[in-house]
């Protein structure tokens, strides 16, 4: 039985419609439903427990949905156990076999897939050489290191054409060096053979760099779909916002304009894109990114800001591209805010101790309800 | 998801209510919180004696260390120095003691007599069968008990794999000459169906299904430590890459379990290999192993020498079983080393 590659047709990759699956009294997935495009890259983004690795499982198969549909190329596969979906997996321990050897570990879903023997070692080779793994076959997986393990699983995962690939946190072991470098690899790797994937993560940047669309989940429910630049300028929901990149929430009460009301101050900001701002009267909170926020000197307003307030530099943190300054702003009832100094050599340092005043521009600040 | 479980649990609600009033003394430690629990005072105490032992241990404070085992194995290789002298001397059945001189008249006996072979035979058929039957019955014990998600079946198999270890051999063998008696339970149970009753004791096959009974449960504690260590994510690797749940087993779960099998093999095969109280009970003559041999010729015919021949021809035979199996284990032990 050879797997039908992923043959152009009118049905989605994979379709979720309000997929749930409870674990007693916890709702894991909530009503999911998405659809993916044949040959995409998606990652699900959320924190431990919101229910991506969940979605994993139901779509490898591991677990059944309580509830909902869930189609791969328009069939539907709750009735199909994991070894008869075309769908290769690289788990988050790599799960390589260490009984046998790195080919015989690439050769294994062929052998259980019933090819053609004759057919196998070639096809291992191609799918070593692909992950740049040219004579290291013979090789045990604990004889090799973590990057080439991580190799071996993504070559095991697809040498037999699945229609769909599934990355559960494979890379959340590695250290930050050789994870930049296996993201990338993946990339590559997924655009030379176009296999549809969909990659599990907490790792914000890797979700922005490998994608071509991000899910991104809290608690069961799936928050925002979006590209990844979108998801980036766009967030959604306050969570979105405060998950992706550096920033601070300043929780006050929405004002017309829209605006944002706290101790007296009133801060104009914005909705988010395609929903309404919070109700005037409401409690609401706004969120600022740190690179948004601009500093000047006491008494000043930084250039092109629509808001400012005076701020305390409580810590400023080196981090060699750039400085992260921790304010506190207390005309504001003492809420904290962060600024990011992107060009550390360029401008003078702020010290800890040191009152600044902290500006931002209109549109940098993203009004919400407060939930 | 650990929230709830990483907060300390405060008792009867006095930690949050002392809340403002809450001084470093009287914080956490006096509102039921685990202060400094009994185990921690425990290994403090341990640490304590600790203080006792030599900063710089020399050489000697190892050897000394080891020397309760040494002594052990000494007095084994001990043991087995003096069988082997008296197996070549003849017994003198008129003065009742052993030749001065050595000869090899008592292995020439032993290996000359049908009775012995017989024996031979049925010692190490049993240790194969009843090897194989353990293995093919602990595993999917062993399975369920590592990998079941539900606790109460978990306690029930443990249980039932400790249980049979506070009854001892001997009364387990008297307690299937009951059930399995010609008046017995099971006899009774077949005539209410119209059926028996069948003569069952003191025939080989209830020999070795006591002795598989006996065996199960070492069989189990080797195995399951083996299947636990595997971790559960590698059989679901096995199936996204196609393996059905039988052919993932065979070709993933079971080569990575081989140490595991190869030690409870051992343990199996040499038990079974010198076994002599289920024979005795179960088999009641009929069915003798070696070791009920050997006892015969130190208690019956008094023939030391004899005896201490069969009894070196026994360690002889376990000792080939296990150099066999743990050479087999040798080789996967390599193959699987590395793996966690």
């Amino acid at each position: 039985m050879k797997p039908t590659s992923a043959a152009p047709s009118v049905a989605p990759a994979v379709e979720a419609e309000g997929v749930s699956r409870r674990y007693g009294d916890v709702a894991a997935l909530a009503e999911a439903s998405f659809r993916l495009e044949a040959g995409r890259f998606l990652t699900v983004l959320g924190p431990s427990g919101s229910g991506k690795s969940t979605l994993l499982r139901l779509i490898a198969g591991f677990e059944a949905p309580d509830a909902g549909r869930l189609r791969l190329y328009g069939r539907p596969v709750e009735a199909i156990p994991p070894h008869r979906r075309s769908v290769g997996m690289v788990f988050q321990r790599l799960a390589l076999f260490p009984h046998m050897t790195a080919a015989e570990n690439v050769a294994f879903p062929l052998r259980m897939r019933r090819w053609d023997a004759r057919d196998i070692p070639a096809r291992v080779a191609r799918f070593l050489s692909l992950v740049r793994l040219d004579g290291l076959g013979a090789r045990r997986p604990h004889e090799l290191s973590g990057g080439q393990q991580q190799r071996v699983a993504i070559a095991r995962a697809l040498v037999f054409e699945p229609e769909l690939l599934l990355l559960d946190e494979p890379l959340a072991a590695l250290d930050a060096k050789l994870r930049e470098e296996m993201q990338l690899e993946f990339r590559r790797i997924q655009r030379e053979l176009g296999v549809t994937t969909i990659n599990v993560t907490h790792d914000q940047r890797e979700a922005l760099v490998m994608s071509d669309r991000v899910i991104v989940m809290d608690q069961g429910r799936i928050l925002q779909d979006a590209d990844p630049e979108t998801l980036w300028r766009e967030p959604a929901h306050a969570f979105v916002a405060g998950f992706l990149g550096v920033g601070a929430f300043l929780d006050g009460v929405a004002a017309e304009g829209p605006a944002l009301a706290i101790a007296g101050a009133t801060l104009p900001g914005r909705a988010p894109a395609g929903r309404a701002a919070p109700a005037p009267g409401a409690r609401a909170r706004g969120s600022l990114r740190a690179d948004r926020v601009r500093l000047a000197g006491a008494g000043a307003t930084p250039a092109g800001c629509h808001a400012a307030a005076p701020a305390l530099v409580e810590d400023a943190i080196f981090e060699g591209d750039r400085i992260l300054y921790e304010l506190r702003l207390p005309t504001m009832g003492g809420a904290r805010l962060r600024a990011i100094d992107r060009d550390p050599g360029a401008h003078a340092r702020h010290a800890p101790g040191a009152a600044v005043t902290a500006g931002w521009a209109r549109d940098d600040m993203i009004l919400f309800d407060a939930d | 998801m650990t929230d709830p479980d990483a907060r300390p649990q405060s008792g009867s609600g006095l930690g949050p209510a002392t809340g403002p009033e809450t001084s470093p003394e009287t914080g956490p430690a006096r509102g039921g919180g685990p202060a400094y629990p009994l185990s921690w005072r425990l290994l403090d105490a341990i640490e304590g004696l600790a203080a006792l032992w030599p900063a710089r241990a020399s050489g000697a404070v190892k050897w000394a260390l080891l020397a309760p085992a040494l002594a052990l194995v000494a007095l084994l290789l001990w043991g087995l120095g003096v069988m082997a002298d008296a197996s070549l001397r003849e017994m003198d059945f008129r003065t009742y003691r052993l030749s001065e001189d050595w000869s090899l008249a008592n292995y020439a006996r032993a290996l000359g007599s049908g009775a012995f072979w017989a024996t031979a035979r049925r010692s190490l058929l049993a240790a194969a069968v009843v090897t194989i039957i353990c293995l093919a019955l602990a595993f999917p014990y062993a399975y369920a008990m590592t990998r079941t998600r539900s606790a109460r079946l978990r306690k029930l198999l443990l249980v039932g794999l400790f249980l049979p270890f506070f009854i001892g051999q001997v009364v387990r063998a008297y307690g299937w000459l009951i059930v399995l008696g010609q008046e017995g339970l099971a006899n009774e149970a077949l005539g209410a169906l119209g059926l028996g009753p069948w003569r069952m004791l003191f025939q080989y096959p209830t020999v070795l299904f006591g002795l598989v009974q006996y065996m199960l449960p070492f069989a189990v504690l080797m195995l399951a430590p083996a299947l636990a260590a595997i971790p559960e994510e590698v059989e679901r690797a096995a199936e996204s890459c196609g393996a059905s749940w039988p052919r993932a087993l065979l070709h993933v779960v079971i080569p990575m379990a081989l140490p595991g099998l190869i030690a409870a093999a051992l343990v199996v095969a040499t038990l079974t290999l010198t076994d002599f109280a289920t024979p005795a009970i179960l088999g009641g003559g009929t069915n003798d192993f070696l070791a009920n041999l050997v006892y015969d010729q130190f208690f019956r015919t008094s023939d030391a020498g004899l005896g201490s021949a069969i009894t070196l021809l026994l360690t002889l035979a376990g000792t080939t079983v296990a150099g066999v199996l743990l050479a087999a284990a040798g080789v996967a032990a390599l193959g699987v080393r590395g793996a966690r």
